[in-house]
């Protein structure tokens, strides 16, 4: 890990506002290798969709968490905010 | 059910079940899933009791994996639930469509660490495809359609329903209507085949690289016609084993890290790999950056996060595997390689000389092989007996040949083909298992005895944990830690405890009447074969080398 680089994702993910979805994503984030250094999360409650942002930091490419993401079924749509997303080296 | 008993929600679960098509469930009753256990008296699903949730998962899972249908398991709440967990864990890895139902203590005690009360739901999570706790009976319809959807949708897996005691004895009516369509499917991009075709003309040394998802995407005939029109040479994972034809010539057999040495030599100079509903499993690849080396990869899969996961694609192809391979069946021209493939097979054929009396177990499989009847189901345990299945019987269909890949589940083998022979009860099903093995799930013989179900089990007993001691001596000094078996019960007295016949042989010269009488046999029958405890399973590729480096002596 010492050399390895350290890049910073934001993911914005829609979804059903279905039963344990959250923690579906969050089983899914960890087990993946990425790290969560932070999230906000809401529910609009006319179409019950969630909104969830989540601030995830990896050695891995991005599209192996989004990929994973997008398999879960409650899931609409999982995006890479370009702008918000940022490399450093840790 | 006389007509006026209202219909609750434990009914329900089984008219869907049978609106599914399905005549079977494994399962064990318990306080939280009583409802639907007396529902179950008035249906016409057909339950078998195992002796262990454990086993009633395995047998689903072999049901399923025998059958091409859903496996069907259900559970009582809390150690019922938590004892289904391996099972599912297993058919995730493997991609095996399964629903379990667990029973819940009631709603009004969720939450409040009721007795029998475990919070399978969230345990659930990383061990299914998807999973859902109903909270009203008036989901339930809905909640079961979905549940067999997603489980047979895409990569096939399993999903886990949890009902509530309360829901269980609801009164509902069926509403028949029909399941709204899961709406988040992922999207498949469509198929570029261009570049796959610009590939596959230029390729000198094209492999064909055969995995688990062939079986499962029905596309058996459509890999078949793939090998057979260009004549490239191919390979089969542990999961794809019976998706291709053995006698074709150009057929080099499992690779990986007990493959065949033509297969692991012939991929790791190929300069085109065409990777078919398989997933670069580190066993299969060994050091993944060594892996072929050289090739560009053609990747065929269903599942859009499997490309570029360990290995990147030049063309990957998304889909439907049977729609999306004929488009690049065409003849090729590639006689000098596989001319050379073709030497390397005869140079590397198996050798089945082994000195002295004692039984060689490689040789006894390979009789099997040889003495069973077509559409034989054979399942194995794991260890050297289930590598040593894999390389010297051959199977016809993926539906043939059940195993434990991914997870590498002891304790498979014998509910696995209890499972396989309820869905096909006209064909032979035997269970390869291991002395360590057997022991993980033998309370299923009494499974058996019940139902008298006739499988056949090949226990391969060396007295060890064989897989582990060899590695223990090649690997770790030979310092031998917590593998001997040798104070085992007598395998043939416990299997005659559950009126199963059963036959110890000790020789060579007694494997082959041996065999014939326990296929001759209608009943179940246990063939305990002793073997030596030293023989190990070969080639052998070590931890974290390339394929190429294999060892195939001590
Ligand atoms: C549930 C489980 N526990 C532990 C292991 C690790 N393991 C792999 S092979 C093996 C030995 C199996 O012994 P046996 O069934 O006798 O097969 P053999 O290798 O001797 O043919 C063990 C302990 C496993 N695969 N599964
Ligand atoms: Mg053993």
């Amino acid at each position: 890990m010492n050399t390895a680089t350290l890049n910073n994702y934001t993911l914005i993910i829609m979804t059903d506002d279905k039963q344990v979805v959250l923690e579906r994503i969050l089983q899914v984030t960890r087990y993946r290798g990425f790290l969560i250094n932070g999230m906000t999360a809401k529910v609009n409650t006319g179409n019950n969709i969630a909104t969830i942002e989540l601030f995830v930091s990896s050695e891995r490419p991005i599209s192996l968490l989004t990929d994973q993401i997008n398999k879960l079924v409650d899931i609409k749509s999982v995006k890479v905010d370009n702008n918000a997303s940022m490399q450093n080296t840790a | 059910m006389t007509d006026s008993k209202p219909l609750t929600g434990g009914g329900l679960l089984f008219k869907v079940l049978e609106q599914h098509g399905v005549n079977h469930v494994f399962g064990y009753p318990g306080g939280a899933i009583m409802p639907i256990y007396d529902a179950l008296v008035d249906s016409n699903v057909q339950h078998f009791l195992c002796r262990h949730e454990q086993g009633a998962s395995f047998s689903a899972v072999g049901y399923a994996r025998a059958s091409g249908k859903i496996g069907v398991c259900m559970a009582t709440s809390g150690p019922g639930a938590t004892n289904l967990i391996t099972g599912l864990a297993d058919a995730l890895a493997d991609s095996i469509p399964m629903v379990a139902i667990t029973g819940q203590v009631p709603t009004a005690a969720m939450g409040s660490d009721a007795f029998q009360e475990t919070d399978i739901f969230g345990l659930s999570i990383a061990c299914t495809k998807h999973s859902f706790q109903v909270s009203h009976v008036d989901e339930l319809e809905k909640v079961l359609h979905q549940a067999f959807e997603i489980a047979l949708e895409g990569r096939q897996g399993p999903v886990l329903v949890d009902i509530p005691k309360d829901v269980q004895t609801a009164s509902v009516k069926q509403t028949f209507a029909a399941a709204e369509h899961l709406k988040n499917k992922v999207k498949l991009p469509l198929a570029d085949i261009s570049k796959a075709l610009d590939l596959l003309t230029h390729a000198k040394q094209p492999i064909l690289y055969v995995g688990g998802g062939v079986g499962m995407a029905n596309a058996v005939d459509e890999v078949r016609e793939f090998a057979n029109k260009t004549g490239i040479p191919s390979v089969s994972t542990l999961k794809g084993l019976g998706a291709l034809d053995t006698d074709n010539e150009n057929y080099l057999g499992m690779l990986g890290m007990h493959g065949t040495k033509a297969a692991n030599l012939a991929v790791h100079d190929c300069d085109l790999l065409i990777a078919v509903g398989a997933r670069f499993d580190d066993r299969v690849t060994g050091k993944l950056d060594q892996f072929a080396p050289d090739a560009k990869v053609i990747h065929f899969d269903i599942d859009t996060a499997e490309i570029n996961k360990r290995r990147a694609a030049d063309a990957p192809i998304l889909g439907d595997l049977k729609e999306n391979l004929p488009l690049l069946t065409m003849s090729l021209n590639i006689k000098g390689w596989q001319a050379k493939i073709q030497q390397m097979k005869s140079d590397y054929s198996w050798r089945y000389d082994h000195p002295g009396e004692n039984i060689f177990a490689p040789a006894v499989l390979k009789e099997v092989s040889e003495l069973m009847p077509k559409n034989t189901c054979v399942t194995t345990d794991v260890g050297q007996h289930q590598m040593w299945a894999a390389q010297h019987i051959n199977f016809d269909d993926p539906s043939n040949f059940l195993t434990s890949g991914s997870m590498g589940t002891m304790g498979f083998g014998l509910p696995a083909a209890i499972g396989a022979q309820i869905s096909r009860p006209h064909d032979t099903v035997i269970a390869v298992s291991g002395d360590g093995s057997i022991m993980m799930n033998v309370q299923e013989l009494a499974t058996i005895k019940r139902y008298q179900i006739p499988v056949k089990i090949v226990l391969i007993d060396n007295a060890k944990l064989g897989m582990v001691r060899q590695w223990q001596d090649l690997f770790f000094d030979g310092r031998l830690s917590e593998t001997d078996l040798s104070d085992n019960p007598d395998f043939c007295m416990l299997a005659q405890a559950f009126e199963i016949k059963a036959k110890q042989i000790t020789k060579k010269s007694e494997v082959t009447a041996a065999i014939n009488d326990m296929l001759d046999h209608d009943g179940p029958y246990l063939l305990q074969v002793k073997i030596d405890a030293k023989d190990n399973v070969w080639p052998l590729v070590p931890p974290n080398s390339a394929n190429n480096e294999m060892m195939e002596s001590a």
